[in-house]
């Protein structure tokens, strides 16, 4: 209903848009990522046991410049994956083999209340995976000053999901275990104020407040206790707060150089405490092309509610041995490369008139390490088109 | 309550250095070639969606980056 809604407002903007104004012309990424990890803290296993997993992705990104004040957004994902963890759902002893997919699509709606002052945005999306339904809206206001020089942000986003319960193969039998809840609500109230500073930095500071609620926990993630063979079904509260804050930097002190930084504060009521640092270094030589070294480092505090395997009691209200909610700092360095010359890569025509073309080609790739053991890589590339 | 201490400096850290962008100098459109620089963007590369996806489910923390908050469980 709401896309039949957003088709209608985009014809009628349309005609009025064509009497007025050029159309600008459609951008389109078109991303893919190969990602590989390896660990031997799956949680599936309690905490003990292999992490293995390799996921394909691809995500498609179009923006269509309805008119001057008008556009419209669709994106689409697919991940493709095998999960040596996941497959231990069912059996202990088993090999990096079942294989998943996760497909979302949104579609994004704004436009220019005054022009390049004050505009507004809409958004409806949903995703699926095998265990895990998922819808979303959201919306929000974007205010500019008159000479572009500050941006307030307000945003908010809702998250409608539903888990198809899977418990793990021991804990089958009827009445064993038990939920109160299959449905989880994210919502997000998101604000980010943005500054020129002078001619070559500017800033921005970005606060989110997550609130979430229903089924928090993996109802496949096992839990081992103390002196007990069975395990349990990972249990954590039915509400959760989070807080982050972002703070980004951006410097372009000499004219083949730049320095992205970015810091992030987290805190939420599972007691979690996390900083993030990232740093960026695009190195220029030429006006097309960008060598960006980036690293990130991220310190994290343990949630109150996690322990390791066969550590917890039996007679703890919560308990979670899932080493992505444990203490650990972790290291990502990585590479990337973009080249978007003035007149594209490659072009083609596309109707009487119409040029496209290859606008961009940015390649990356990074590894990933985590203090509990942890490894990761990954490539990816967005090729950017437009016309 | 440490910790909490802590959070609370950083906190105030962050909105004093907000306060103090209030006093920039305006920067005219033409001036600004630098900042239209794509490298100059506020906001992470389009090319980094699917890390930034692996750490907000590798990692307990998340947020505060344009990232996904909900919409998928990231069990595995």
């Amino acid at each position: 209903m709401l896309f039949v809604l957003g088709g209608s407002s985009t014809l009628f903007s349309q005609s009025q848009a064509d009497s007025l104004s050029p159309r600008k012309p459609i951008d389109i990424n078109i991303l893919f990522n190969y990602y590989e990890q390896d660990g031997i803290h799956s949680a599936v296993t309690g905490g003990l046991g292999t992490e293995e997993l390799k996921d394909r992705a691809a995500k498609l990104v179009v923006h269509i410049p309805v008119d001057t004040a008008t556009s419209i957004d669709i994106q689409g994902s697919i991940n493709q994956y095998t999960s040596a963890s996941t497959d231990n759902i069912d059996s202990y002893v088993s090999s990096a083999s079942i294989k998943d997919a996760h497909a979302t699509l949104t579609f994004g709606y704004s436009k220019f209340i005054l022009p390049n002052r004050l505009s507004w945005n809409a958004f409806v999306g949903g995703g699926i995976e095998s265990d895990y339904i998922s819808s979303s809206f959201g919306g929000g206001i974007t205010l500019s000053s008159k000479d572009q020089n500050q941006e307030l942000s307000l945003g908010v986003q809702v998250f409608l999901d539903t888990w198809i319960v899977i418990f793990p193969e021991e804990l089958r039998v009827p009445g064993m275990v038990s939920l109160p809840t299959d449905k989880r609500r994210s919502y997000n109230f998101s604000a980010t104020f943005s500054q020129v500073i002078n001619r070559k930095l500017q800033a921005s500071l970005t606060s989110d407040l997550v609130y979430q609620t229903g089924l928090l926990s993996t109802p496949f993630h096992r839990v081992y206790f103390q002196d007990e063979e069975l395990p349990d079904i990972e249990r954590l509260p039915s509400n959760r707060y989070k807080f982050p804050v972002g703070l980004r930097l951006n410097y372009f002190p000499l004219d083949f150089l730049v320095v992205r930084g970015y810091y992030r504060f987290y805190y939420d009521t599972y007691d979690i405490l996390a900083h993030t640092f990232g740093l960026e270094i695009p190195l220029k030589p030429g006006p097309f092309t960008s060598f960006y070294p980036f690293g990130r480092y991220h310190y994290q505090r343990a949630a109150k509610y996690f322990a390791p395997y066969g550590i917890h009691l039996r007679e703890q209200e919560f308990y979670t041995s899932d080493y992505d909610l444990s203490g650990f700092q972790s290291l990502k360095v990585g590479m990337g490369i973009r080249y978007a010359p003035l007149y594209g890569l490659l072009r083609f025509k596309r109707g009487p008139g119409k040029v496209g073309m290859l606008k961009s080609v940015d390649i990356r790739g990074s590894y990933y390490w985590r203090s509990d053991g942890l490894r990761a890589w990954s490539v990816g590339m967005d090729l950017g088109w437009g016309g | 309550m440490k910790s909490k201490r802590k959070s609370y400096l950083v906190f105030s850290i962050l909105a004093g250095l907000m306060l103090s962008l209030s006093s920039c100098v305006s920067v005219k459109a033409y001036e600004k070639m630098y900042l239209n620089d794509s490298d100059m963007a506020l906001k992470d590369r389009k090319g980094a969606y699917h890390e930034i996806n692996v750490e907000a489910y590798r990692e307990g923390a998340a947020g505060a980056n344009g990232g996904k908050i909900g919409g998928g469980c990231g069990c595995n």
